[in-house]
């Protein structure tokens, strides 16, 4: 009899411990969709409402070419076009192509700044393409890409 | 979640006269966590908390306004540019996700 019950017993144990893991795996899966999650096309129909992009050697975007710690990625945009009255950057918008959420950052710039320049630092999860999209005061999108190695991933 | 923050605005270079374009840089303490973390003690995962809106005013003008989202660093480092028109303040207010709200100020002296 004791044996028997000691057995049930082991029976009734791992069963209780199967089932939480199992649940915490559903539970995983459901969360790693995080809440902004956007492809990167949808992203950039979201900015450029489906218009052209060109890529464009007005932007000199900076990028590490290998990131050792994907936390911590520095990224630079500077672009070479007048910050007059009409004739202005309007906004610089930081995309990723990998990450859940591609959206890292719009900035919307004004005359007052002087100069169309955005630094800041990104996380990145694997080995993936940054992109630089600005809008300029005229209605036009131009472009520039920087393709970044990443060894070890930020994004938990 | 109403914790003063530590946050920091530099002007580059020190020394500035009117109509030069200097750097203005700011940084905040802040754990910018994506949601998709878990806590190593705990095993739960840490919810997303990620500063989402700040704005750069000088004398209470906006000129700057930006989205972010959780793909920036932790305590993060946002820098632009600016036009120095006179004597002022550039007043940084920023916004996380979870409603805390907070700003930041600092001088500009034109010097010449």
């Amino acid at each position: 009899m004791r044996r028997r019950e000691f057995i049930q017993g082991m029976f009734a144990v791992s069963a209780v411990a199967i089932t939480p893991t199992t649940v915490l795996a559903k539970e995983d899966k459901a969360k790693k969709k995080g809440v902004n999650d956007m492809s990167f096309e949808d992203a950039l129909k979201a900015i450029t409402g489906g218009k052209e992009v060109k890529e464009s050697k007005k932007i000199k975007f900076t990028a590490p070419e290998i990131a050792e710690n994907g936390a911590v990625v520095p990224i630079k945009v500077e672009v070479d076009h007048p910050m007059e009255e009409n004739n202005y950057v309007k906004a610089i918008h930081i995309l990723n192509t990998a990450n859940g959420n591609a959206r890292c950052a719009d900035v919307m710039l004004t005359p007052a700044n002087g100069r169309g320049y955005f630094s800041t630092r990104i996380k990145l999860s694997k080995t993936q393409d940054v992109v630089a999209v600005v809008a300029l005061s005229d209605g036009t999108f131009i472009k520039a890409s920087s393709s970044v190695k990443v060894t070890i991933g930020g994004c938990g | 979640m109403a914790e003063k923050r530590k946050s920091m605005i530099k002007i580059k270079p020190k020394k500035y006269k009117v109509g030069d374009i200097v750097k203005v840089d700011f940084i905040v303490i802040h754990p910018m966590d994506t949601g998709m973390k878990k806590d190593k003690k705990t095993g739960k995962i840490i919810p997303a908390h990620y500063i989402d809106s700040i704005t750069f005013s000088f004398d209470g003008k906006p000129f700057t306004k930006m989205t972010v989202w959780e793909s920036v660093s932790t305590n993060p480092y946002f820098s632009i540019n600016y036009k120095v028109t006179g004597k002022g303040k550039i007043t940084v207010d920023y916004t996380d996700n979870m409603g805390e709200k907070n700003s930041k100020s600092k001088k500009v002296k034109p010097k010449g």
